[in-house]
Formats: structure tokens, sequence, C-alpha cells
């Protein structure tokens, strides 16, 4: 194979498995909150443009160090979901059909959040990026990689199996499980079920925050990430199957992989197009998603 | 012919067989009664005969016609009708209003004297004009019975019609159906023999998802493997 | 005959408030505008309530079906057709188009059946951007020509209004004509329990197809018009804030009355333009008024209206649907 054709090659696989475990990041991250409290978060684009936007300005206008915004940023998400949650969330918890009204509810959110991102950061710019974390190039034969890039894989793929571990094999995560299936019961077994809803509601936006900041500093972010993330969020957990981590794992890697390739030939918007396209057919013929038990 | 045949049911949830090759038949004015523990299949039976569920086999023929893989509303326009285990109506709603929702898509409907007189047999004269989800737990069960009359159903399955009412509500409910079973052809679901006893002709005994024994009361409570499997083991 | 009055004396209060308003400010074009502009969204709130209020479906498609018609209705003028020909055309075409891309969904429920209109309103808006031969794209159509007279000239101005205005009360006439229909019955019994309804023996699936074609009328006819009253079109015209938006004046207003949605269309229809100094909080205020008739009314969006009838479900992962 020829230089060109490897880096090709190299540079599709290298974008697929990037987007691919960001994309997976943000959906484990819906997932778990919707798997928990039933709640499908439509602000989750937001939310990673949010911890984006904030990484950024953090890095560059008050010059921390990148990987500093980023502990920052993600630590803050905790208290902002904790408010979240007192504020607002946890008043649905006995409602009936409350994933509804949470999914109006993010609808919301994302109403404000836009709003107030369009006269702030759409203000001061049109892109937003990150510093490197780590400074420098290495190449694999001809095709020269970032190794910021390369850290920000590094640090999703440690994130993302992090995160599988926990959900599979700690206690917290057979909980959830138990809260996952049957409430009630869980209850009856000792299992603190508001305890339980309250993490999963701070941990799934932590993730959701984790991805924002990894991904701008890998890439360069504008205001229509949000709307573009969210989308694509919500497509892998339909398909992947609603409350599913390994099925939010597994579409994201082929989303990731998909867009990569995709971009090559055509257009974000036939991406976008395919994708909905996708989640509408999961959706009419089988709607419990792909990994469902 | 019978009004109703069910030939080799069979119904699975994933890996679990709720129901295997489950026979039943029904003749007009015959009361047929099936019980079983709770988790038999009794209700999957009766989702699956009213065409809530789809079942993996089996054949389905009410009154001459095949009704495997109807709607549920086609199978209700044909006659065929069933009440909840536990109750519903349309709580929001006033009695009347529930009355009217039975009635708008009612193939054979009653007239307005026979919606009457069925309102007054079943004691709801007064209390139409409150929400239903006021009512007593057991004027609902009447009322649920009431929106079923005035379609005039051919068959009427009753999922355990006294769950949750107190001793003299069931003697009263018994009363009622015994006097219901005179001019409609019932299928009752208990999932205890005394309901059953009194009132079935015939009784269809579910274990697990299979039939294990169907005939008349008396031979169901001689019947060695019932006793055994079931009834040694609940207050019949 | 005091039922016959009650029922009927709202609309003929409300027809002297509709055509009243115009006239009243004629002579200012800005406030006729807003009047003019909050008919057309008493009528898409009528049309959304028939769906929302009384069906218990939250059709977030509802703006796109609207857009359809609106394109459609230019892009036949454009080729020599009377603008009420094409108005007529495109408004039964949206509509088919409307209950064939909303037909799979009908079997799914709650959530799930707003997050597949959601998808399409977003493949639709997506559709308006990308086939830019036939909508502009995102630069929008500007210079629409207005409707015809039936005695020449142009549909324009004080007229206008009034067409706007006979629309309006047409559109709540029809609504209580099927709220207090047996069609208006089933759909009520579909709202309330939609299996129980189907026990019952009411073909569930269909009577959400008529309702959802005859709340795309509405949405179609309301698209038609709302694009020459505007002068501009775009893509964001009919986007999914868009329906949101629609939708909130329904559930602010008070679903599953005739009236709770035109007093919200009332009170929310001006509001974008009474605050146009403050556009930059614009997103943001609608978002806190989002957020504040959800948390108002918790149990409300779909589950409020099912009351007793329905124990709380324990918090399940599968969707439910109709069979």
């Amino acid at each position: 194979m020829s230089d060109a054709a490897i880096i090709i090659v190299m540079s599709t696989i290298t974008t697929g498995i990037m987007l691919g475990v960001i994309f997976s990041l943000v959906a484990v991250g819906v997932t778990i909150v919707y798997g928990s409290i039933w709640m499908p978060n439509a602000a989750n684009g937001q939310f990673f443009l949010l911890a984006s936007l904030l990484a950024w300005s953090a890095s560059v206008s008050w010059g921390l160090h990148p990987a500093v915004a980023a502990l920052l940023v993600i630590g803050a998400s905790v208290p902002f979901s904790y408010l979240l949650e007192i504020l607002l969330v946890r008043r649905f918890y006995d409602v009936p059909n409350r994933n509804v009204s949470y999914f109006v509810l993010t609808l919301g959110i994302t109403q404000i959040l836009a709003g107030i991102f369009s006269v702030t950061y759409g203000v001061w710019s049109d892109q937003f990026q990150l510093p490197p974390i780590v400074p420098g190039v290495t190449l694999f034969g001809p095709f020269p990689i970032a190794n910021n890039r390369l850290a920000s894989m590094g640090i999703a793929t440690i994130l993302l199996a992090a995160l599988f571990a926990l959900l599979r094999f700690h206690r917290y995560g057979r909980a959830l499980r138990a809260v996952f299936q049957n409430r009630e019961a869980a209850a009856l077994r000792g299992v603190d079920v508001r305890a339980i809803y309250r993490m999963s509601f701070i941990l799934g936006n932590g993730v959701i925050f984790a991805g924002g900041v990894l991904f701008a500093c890998a890439y360069s972010v504008d205001l229509t990430v949000a709307w573009t993330m969210a989308v694509t969020a919500f497509a892998i957990m339909i398909i992947g199957g609603p409350g599913s981590v390994l099925g939010a794992l597994v579409i994201g890697m082929v989303f990731g992989f998909t867009q990569a390739i995709v971009s090559i030939f055509a257009s974000p918007t036939i991406a976008a197009f395919s994708y909905l396209g996708a989640m509408l057919v999961i959706l009419l013929f089988r709607p419990s998603g792909l990994f469902a038990r | 012919m019978s009004l109703l045949e069910t030939k080799q049911i069979t119904m699975r949830f994933g890996g679990v067989v709720a129901l295997r090759n489950v026979d039943v038949h029904q003749d007009a004015n015959e009361t047929l009664g099936m019980i079983g523990p709770n988790g038999s299949g009794k209700t999957t039976f009766v989702n699956v005969i009213t065409g809530h569920l789809r079942p993996a086999a089996g054949s389905l023929m009410f009154d001459g016609n095949s009704l495997i893989g109807r709607r549920p509303f086609a199978i209700a326009g044909a006659g065929l009708t069933r009440t909840f285990q536990s109750v519903r109506v349309f709580g929001q709603l006033t009695g009347r209003e529930n009355v009217a929702a039975a009635l708008v898509d009612a193939q054979r409907p009653l007239d307005a004297e026979g919606v009457a007189e069925t309102t007054h047999w079943l004691g709801l004269d007064s209390r139409l004009d409150v929400p239903a989800g006021n009512l007593t737990l057991f004027e609902q069960r009447r009322l649920e019975l009431l929106m079923r009359l005035v379609q005039r159903p051919k068959l009427l399955m009753l999922d355990e019609p006294v769950g949750g009412l107190s001793s003299a509500e069931v003697r009263a409910m018994i009363a009622l159906l015994a006097e219901l079973k005179t001019r409609n052809t019932i299928f009752i679901i208990e999932h205890t023999m005394k309901v059953i006893r009194e009132l079935a002709d015939r009784v269809v005994v579910l274990l697990a998802g299979e039939k294990i024994a169907d005939g008349p009361p008396a031979d169901i409570l001689a019947d060695k493997r019932v006793v055994e499997n079931y009834l040694g083991s609940v207050d019949a | 005959m005091t039922s016959t009055l009650n029922r009927w004396l709202p609309h003929a209060v409300f027809a002297v408030l509709a055509f009243g308003a115009p006239l009243l400010l004629s002579d200012n074009r800005y406030f006729a505008f807003i009047a003019g502009i909050t008919l057309i969204s008493v009528l898409w709130a009528t049309g959304m309530n028939l769906l929302y209020g009384y069906t218990g479906l939250m059709p977030m498609m509802f703006a796109g079906i609207a857009g359809i018609s609106a394109y459609m209705t230019i892009g036949l003028a454009a080729i020599g057709w009377s603008f009420w020909g094409a108005m007529l055309v495109s408004s039964l075409a949206a509509s088919l188009i409307g209950v064939i891309l909303g037909l799979p969904s009908l079997r799914l429920r709650g959530f799930y059946f707003t997050l597949c209109s959601l998808v399409i309103q977003t493949v639709i808006t997506l559709g308006f951007v990308y086939f830019v031969n036939l909508t502009n794209g995102d630069t929008g159509i500007s210079q629409i020509p207005l409707p015809e007279m039936p005695g020449g000239g142009s549909l324009s101005g004080l007229a206008y209004d009034m067409v706007l205005a006979a629309l309006a009360v047409i559109g709540t006439v029809v609504l209580t004509l099927i709220v207090h229909s047996q069609f208006g019955r089933r759909l009520v019994a579909i709202r309330e329990d939609d299996g129980l309804a189907e026990t019952l023996g009411i073909d569930v699936t269909r009577q959400k197809m008529i309702a959802f074609f005859v709340a795309s009328v509405f949405a179609s006819i309301g698209g038609a018009l709302y694009a020459p009253y505007v002068g501009f079109i775009s893509p964001r015209s009919f986007d999914v804030l868009v329906s949101l938006n629609i939708w909130l004046m329904v559930a602010f207003g008070g679903r599953g009355t005739i009236w709770g949605p035109v007093f919200g269309a009332v009170l929310l229809a001006p509001v974008p333009f009474l605050l146009q100094d403050y556009y930059t909080i614009k997103d943001v205020l609608y978002g806190l008024l989002i957020i504040g008739v959800i948390v108002m009314l918790p149990a409300g969006i779909a589950g409020g209206l099912k009351g007793p009838s329905r124990k709380a479900a324990p918090a399940t992962l599968k969707p439910e649907r109709a069979q």
C-alpha cells in the first residue's frame, strides 16, 4: 500500500476510534440516567457543550493547564447535577410516565442553555478548542497523530472500561441494575432507591461532561455540536437499547466508525439523516433496541 | 359446536414457556372456571384469547370463526370480552361516560331501556354521575361488569372478579354472578376454588402453563394430582 | 336548551373578539400583525389540542407538517396555481404525508411516540434545509405573493386578518363538534386508557390516525396562510421549537378543554414580539416557561389525566406497545 493510502486508512481508523469512544461515553451517560430514573436527557448535547466551553474558558481565559481545566470542569459537574436533582429532578420520581415529563423538562433546559450560549460564547468566538494536554506528535509509520489526541483517546477508553467494570462488578452497579428491573423489589431488598437515583444522575452527567471535555481536547467545538451530539446520543441509546450500557458502548463505536467513513464521501448532513433513519427503523420494528435483555 | 375452542395454545416469553399446548373448550350457556396458582399462566391465557398476545402456536375458534392474529378490538367486536384482574375503569370519567365509552363501538349494544335495567340490576343507579375513580372497589367491579354487559357479549371472561373484595362483598358478587350466568356465558378465572365451586359447571386447572385437569368441580376436588400439586396447599 | 347555549356562547364571544381585535388595531399595522399571528396560533393550538388534549399524543412533528404545506403552496403558486387551490391541495397532501409519516409511530406509546415524532420532525427540517432547489434552504423564501381576492387584487392588511379570524373561529367550532361527537368520545377513552379502550372494541390505531389527519389539516392550513402573511419563511420557521411552542400553548392554557389552549395561544403568541428588545433572553424565557409548566403539572404531561385507574408503574425499560 502506498503511503497516501496508509495515511487515509489510519486516519479513518483513528478518527473512528476517537469519535467512537466519545460517542460511547456520552451514550453511556445518557443510558445510565435513562435506565435508572427513566429520564431521557434531551439536554445531553448542551451539557456536552457546556463542559467543552467551560474547559475552554478555564484553559484559555484563565490560563490553567488543560488537564487541570478538564478535572475542574468534570468536578464541577457534581454540584451542578446535585443542584439540578434537588431543584427539579427529584420532584418526578413518583410520577407515572415521568419519562415524558423529563423529556420535556430537559428540552426546557436545552432552550435555556442554548439561549445563554448564543449570547455569551456565541458572541465571543466561532470555534473553541483546548490547548493540547500533551504537546507533540507521534509517527506510526508515515502517519502522524497528535499526542494530544492519543491522550484523549486513551483517557476516554480507560474511563469507559472503568464504567463498564463499575456497572458489571461493583456493588453500586448491581444495585443500579436491581433498580432498573424493579424498584419496588430493590427497595424491599434494602436498596436506597433515591440515593441510587441521585448517584446515577450525577454519574451520568459526569460522564457526559467528561466526553465534552475530551472532545474539545481533540477537536474544535462550535455551538451546533450540542444538537448533533444530542441526536447522535439518542440514536445510539435507542438502537443499542435504552438502559443497556453494553449497547451504548458497541453502537457508540459503530457510529464513530460510520461517521469517520461517511465523512470521507459525504457531508455531515447525510450522516445525520442516516442516524435518524436508523433510529426510526429501530423504533418502529424493535423498540427495545438491539441489546435489550 | 363449542362457542370457544382453543387447541394447543403455546406462549413463550423469551426462554420461558408460559403456556404449553393448552386445549380449552366452552359451550354456550356453560359456565367454565379456570383455576391455578399465581403464575400458572391464567392471565396470560386470557391475554392470548383476547388478542393482546400472539401465541407461538395453537388455534382459537370463537363462534365458528378463527380469532388467531386478530386485534383486541376486533375480538371484542366479535363478542368475546374480558375484565381485568386489577379493576380497570376510566377513573377520571363519570360512570355514565364510562358506559358511553363502552357503547360507542359496541357491535350489538343494548338499547337505552336495557342499559337502564342492567344499571339498576347492578345497583349503580345513583352512582353514575361520580368520577369512577371515586367509587368503592366493589362499585368499580360492578361498573366494569356494566360496561361489558351493555355490549351484549357472547362470552365474558372474568379475571379474578372477587379480588380485593371483603367477604360480604364476595358473597354478594357470587350471588350476582350466579344470576348473570343464567343470561350470559361466562368464563371465570380464579385462584381459589371458593368462587368456582359455586358457579362453574366445569373447571380447567392450569399448573405451570399446562392443563392438568378438566371436569366438573366435584371431580376436580377429588383429583389426586390437583389436590397434591395445588389444592392441598390452598384454602379451597 | 341551556346546554346548547353554554356550548356555543363562548364561540360567539370568541368570534366577536377574533374579528374585533384586528378591526380595533387596524390603524397600527404592527399590533394588527401580532393579532394576526395570534389568530394563526389559535388555529394551530386548537389542532394540537385535538391530539394532545383529547387523544393524549404529543406530536412534535406538527410544525413540520405546517411547513410542508407552506412550501408546497408557494411552490404551486409559483407555477401558476391560484393560492386557494394551492392551499387546498397542499393542505391535503401535507396532512396525508403527516399520517403516513406518523402512522408507524402510532403504535408506540408515551415517550416513544414523542421521540419518534421528534425524529420525524428533525428529518423534515433537515429535508427543508437539504433540498435547496425546492425550498431555498436556510436562506429562506422572501417576497411571497399574497393570496388573490375573488374580486381581483390581493388579500392583505385588514382583509387578511379577517380571514385568519374566520379560520380561528371555524377551528374552534370544528373542535367543539368533534369533542361532542362519537369520535370525540373514542378519543377521550383512548387518552384515558388506550388499552381499556381497545378492550371495549375501539380501533385505537384507526382513531389515532383520523385524529392525526384532522390535526394535520389544522397545521397545514395555518402553515399555508402563515407564509404570505409573514412574508418570509425558512426551515427555522417550522422546526421543533415551533412545535414545542404550540405544545406549550396547549399545556399552559389547559389541555382537555376547548378554550384553555385558546387562552394559551392568546397569552403566549404575542410574547416574542413584545420581548423583541430582549431577544437575547427569549430562549431562556421559553425554557423557563417550559420547565414551569412541567413542574406545576408533573403528572399532567401523559399521566395526570390517567388518575386513579392506573397505578404508578415501577420504572421499567421496555416501552409498552399497543398490540
